[in-house]
C-alpha cells in the first residue's frame, strides 16, 4: 500500500505544478485577447498567429488543469443522494465510478485521440489562416491530457482504498463548486 | 439485447440513474455514452467508425473561440468580487435611496442591475451584496426575509442581463450569435427589474413595518458630498459596461475580447482601489482555471452522450414524443419550462444547457420557435436555478456569508416569493415574445441563398462563353451527348433564376 500511495503522491506532485501551468494559461490568453482587440482598432494591427495563440492556451488550460481539479475534488456531481451518504459510502461511489465510469472514459479518448496528434506531427500540418500557427502543439494536449486525466484517476482510487483500509485519514470535502 | 426503438429511452434512463449514483456529471455523462455506445455497435445498431468522430469533437470544443469567454468572464467576476466596486455602488445608492421607505431594497435591485450589465457571475454580485447590505438591513430593522431574498434574487438578475454567461452559452448551444442573444435579453432584463421594483413598492405600502426609510442621522452624505459618492462608483462600472458589452452590441469586438476587456478593465480597477495584490490575482486564476476545466470537461462528457444518443435515433425520439404535444409551439414551451423548471432542481445551468439544450433546439426550430426568443425565455427560467430552496447557489453563496443570527429558514421562505417573480417573467415571455424580438434588429433580407443568387448568375453568363472552350480541350467519348446532365441540370437553373428575378 506504501508503495501505491507513494506513487500517487507523485502523480499528485505533478498534476499540482501542471495546475499551475494551467492557471498561468488564464490570466496570458485573456492579456493576449485584450490585446489583440485593442491593437485592431488602435493601431489597425492583427494577426492569425495571436488569435490562434488564445485558444491554444485555452486548451492548455482546461486539459492541463482537469487532472488537478479532479484531485481538489471539485469536478461538479449531482449530490441530492450522494450528500446524504456516509462518508465510507462517499468513497465507495469514488472507488466504483472512478473504476468504471472515470478510467474507461479517459483511457479510450487518451487511446483515440493519439492518431489525431500524430497525423498532425508526421504531416506538419499548419493552420490554413494565413500566417497561422503549427497545429501539434495543440493537438498533443488531446492524448496529454487524457493520460494525466488517467493517472490521476488511479491516484484518487488508490487514496479512496487507502482511507477504507485505514492507511490515510478520511478526506472527503466535497463543495460544489462556486460560479 | 434492447431493441432498436428501446435503445434512446433506455439511455436516457442509464443516463438519470449514472448522474444520481453523485460521481462527476462530466464523467458520469461519457460512461453512459460510451457504455451505450459499445452496446449499440454490438448489436449493430452503428458502426466502430461513430465513436471515431469523438477526438475531433473534443478538438473542436478546443478550437471554439466562443468557450473561450467562460474562464475570461468568470476570471473577471473573481476580481470584480473583490475590487471594491460593488462597496462603493452600494454605499452611494443606499444614500440616495435610504430615506424612502424600502430604499435599501432598491438600492440592492439597482446595484444587482448595474453588475449584472458589468459582469456574468452569481457569486461576485452576491457575496459582495450580502456582505455589504445585510449588515445594514438588518441593524435598521428590515423583515429578514425580504433582506435575504431581495439580496439573492437581485444577485441572480445577472444571469439573465447581458453580458451574461449563461447567454453565451446558450448561443453556442443553439448556434446563434451572441450579440442577437444579448439584445434579445435587453427587454426581459428591464421588465424583471421592474417587476422587482414593482414588489418592493407594493410590499411598502401593504407592510411599511418590514422596511422602514433609513433615520435622519443614518444619511451622513448630502449634497455634492452624495453625489461624489455615487459617481465614483458609477463611473467605472459605465466604462466597464462599455467596455464589455458595448463594444460587443456594437460589433468592436467578440464576446471573447469583450470578456478579456472586461477582465482587464476589472483588473485595473482594483489597482485604483489599491486592493489589487498578487494574491487576489493568483486566487481569481486559480478558482477560474478549475471552474473553466470542471464546465469544459461536462461539454465533453455531453458531447460522449449524445453523439451516441443520436446514433440511436434519441434526437428523433424526442422530437416524436414533443412535436406530438397538445396546443402546437406553446405547449412545447409549457412543457418545456416546466421540465426545465424541475431540472433546475438538481442541475445546475452548465449541465442544463449541455445536455438538454442541444437536444430540444431542433424540435423547436421545426415548430417555427424563434431560436433567440427560446434561448432568452430558457435563461430567464434557469435563472430560478440558482434561487431554489434549498440547493440554489445564490442561498447556499448568502448562507456561507450571513451572520449567525440569519436563519437559514429565512433564507428558504425569503427565496420564495421572487422565485415566483421570475416565473412570472418567464410566463409573460412565453406570451408575449415581443419583449424579446422588439430588440433585434430587422434581419436585411439576410437570406443566404438570395444573395449568393445575385452573385452567381452575372458570373455565371460571363463566365460561359469562356469556358466553352475549355471544355472543348477535354476529349469527349464518342457518341456521349454533348451537353452532359449535369450542364442541363445549370440550365435549369439558370432558367429558374431568371423566372425567379
Amino acid at each position: 500500500m506504501n508503495g501505491l500511495l507513494a506513487f500517487s503522491r507523485v502523480i499528485d506532485t505533478v498534476n499540482r505544478h501542471l495546475g499551475k501551468v494551467a492557471n498561468w494559461m488564464v490570466l496570458l490568453s485573456c492579456v493576449i485577447s485584450a490585446g489583440n482587440a485593442a491593437s485592431r482598432y488602435t493601431i489597425s494591427v492583427s494577426s492569425n498567429a495571436w488569435l490562434e495563440i488564445q485558444w491554444y492556451m485555452f486548451a492548455a488550460m482546461f486539459m492541463l488543469g482537469a487532472s488537478y481539479t479532479l484531485a481538489r475534488n471539485e469536478h461538479v456531481r449531482v449530490d441530492i443522494i450522494y450528500g446524504h451518504l456516509s462518508t465510507r459510502a462517499q468513497i465507495w461511489v469514488d472507488i466504483i465510478g472512478g473504476i468504471l465510469f472515470l478510467l474507461p472514459a479517459t483511457v479510450i479518448l487518451a487511446w483515440m485521440s493519439w492518431p489525431i496528434f500524430h497525423n498532425s506531427w508526421v504531416s506538419g500540418e499548419v493552420s490554413p489562416n494565413a500566417g497561422g500557427l503549427i497545429r501539434w502543439p495543440v493537438k498533443i494536449f488531446l492524448p496529454l491530457g487524457f493520460w494525466l486525466l488517467t493517472l490521476q484517476g488511479v491516484s484518487e482510487i488508490i487514496k479512496r482504498v487507502a482511507m477504507l483500509t485505514g492507511h490515510m485519514e478520511a478526506n472527503l470535502h466535497y463543495e460544489r463548486p462556486l460560479q | 439485447m434492447i431493441t432498436r426503438e428501446l435503445m434512446a429511452p433506455v439511455m436516457f434512463g442509464g443516463l438519470v440513474v449514472f448522474m444520481l449514483i453523485g460521481y462527476p456529471v462530466a464523467f458520469s455523462l461519457a460512461a453512459v455514452g460510451l457504455f451505450f455506445g459499445f452496446i449499440g455497435i454490438e448489436s449493430g445498431y452503428f458502426e466502430l467508425a461513430l465513436l471515431h468522430a469523438l477526438p475531433e469533437r473534443v478538438f473542436g470544443i478546443m478550437a471554439n473561440d466562443l468557450l473561450l469567454a467562460i474562464p475570461f468572464f468568470t476570471f473577471m467576476g473573481a476580481v470584480l468580487e473583490r475590487c471594491g466596486l460593488a462597496e462603493d455602488l452600494l454605499e452611494g445608492m443606499g444614500q440616495l435611496f435610504g430615506p424612502v421607505r424600502g430604499g435599501l431594497a432598491y438600492a440592492v435591485i439597482i446595484v444587482g442591475a448595474i453588475l449584472g450589465a458589468i459582469t456574468g457571475t452569481v457569486a461576485a454580485s452576491v457575496i459582495a451584496m450580502g456582505l455589504i447590505s445585510l449588515p445594514i438591513m438588518m441593524r435598521y430593522k428590515y423583515d429578514m426575509q425580504l433582506a435575504t431574498g431581495v439580496i439573492a434574487a437581485s444577485g441572480t438578475i445577472t444571469q439573465l442581463i447581458p453580458p451574461s454567461l449563461v447567454l453565451v452559452v446558450l448561443a453556442d448551444q443553439l448556434g446563434r450569435s451572441v450579440g442577437d442573444m444579448y439584445a434579445g435579453a435587453i427587454g426581459p432584463s428591464i421588465v424583471q427589474v421592474l417587476l422587482f421594483c414593482a414588489y418592493v413598492l407594493i410590499l411598502s405600502i401593504v407592510r411599511p413595518a418590514a422596511m422602514p426609510a433609513l433615520p435622519r442621522d443614518a444619511l451622513t452624505l448630502k449634497g455634492w458630498a452624495l453625489i461624489g459618492r455615487i459617481l465614483w462608483g458609477m463611473v467605472p462600472s459605465l466604462v466597464l459596461i462599455f467596455l464589455v458589452l458595448g463594444t460587443i452590441l456594437m460589433g468592436l469586438a467578440t464576446p471573447t475580447e469583450g470578456g478579456a476587456m472586461g477582465a482587464v478593465g476589472a483588473i485595473a480597477l482594483a489597482a485604483m482601489h489599491r486592493r489589487l495584490t498578487w494574491k487576489l490575482l493568483w486566487e481569481g486564476m486559480d478558482s477560474t482555471m478549475r471552474i473553466t476545466a470542471m464546465v469544459i470537461y461536462i461539454l465533453i462528457g455531453s458531447t460522449i452522450f449524445s453523439l451516441v444518443f443520436r446514433g440511436v435515433d434519441g434526437d428523433l425520439w424526442i422530437e416524436h414524443m414533443l412535436a406530438s404535444l397538445p396546443g402546437g409551439s406553446v405547449g412545447f414551451l409549457i412543457v418545456v419550462n416546466l421540465f426545465v423548471f424541475v431540472l433546475a432542481f438538481f442541475l445546475d445551468f452548465f449541465e442544463i444547457a449541455f445536455i438538454i439544450i442541444p437536444l430540444l433546439a431542433p424540435v423547436a426550430q421545426k415548430l417555427g420557435i424563434d431560436l433567440i426568443w427560446f434561448g432568452v425565455l430558457l435563461g430567464a427560467n434557469m435563472q430560478t436555478s440558482f434561487m431554489h430552496p434549498p440547493f440554489g447557489f445564490a442561498l447556499f453563496y448568502l448562507r456561507g456569508i450571513s451572520p449567525r443570527e440569519v436563519k437559514s429558514s429565512d433564507i428558504y421562505w425569503g427565496a420564495i416569493p421572487w422565485v415566483v417573480l421570475q416565473l412570472i417573467l418567464v410566463a409573460m415571455l412565453i406570451f408575449w415574445p415581443g419583449m424579446v424580438t422588439y430588440w433585434l434588429e430587422k434581419p436585411v433580407v439576410e437570406e443566404p441563398s438570395k444573395i449568393e443568387l445575385q452573385f452567381q448568375t452575372p458570373d455565371y453568363e460571363l463566365e460561359a462563353p469562356e469556358s466553352a472552350p475549355a471544355e472543348g480541350a477535354t476529349p469527349r467519348e464518342p457518341g456521349e451527348p454533348p451537353a452532359s446532365s449535369n450542364d442541363r441540370a445549370a440550365d435549369d437553373i439558370e432558367r429558374a433564376l431568371k423566372q425567379s428575378r
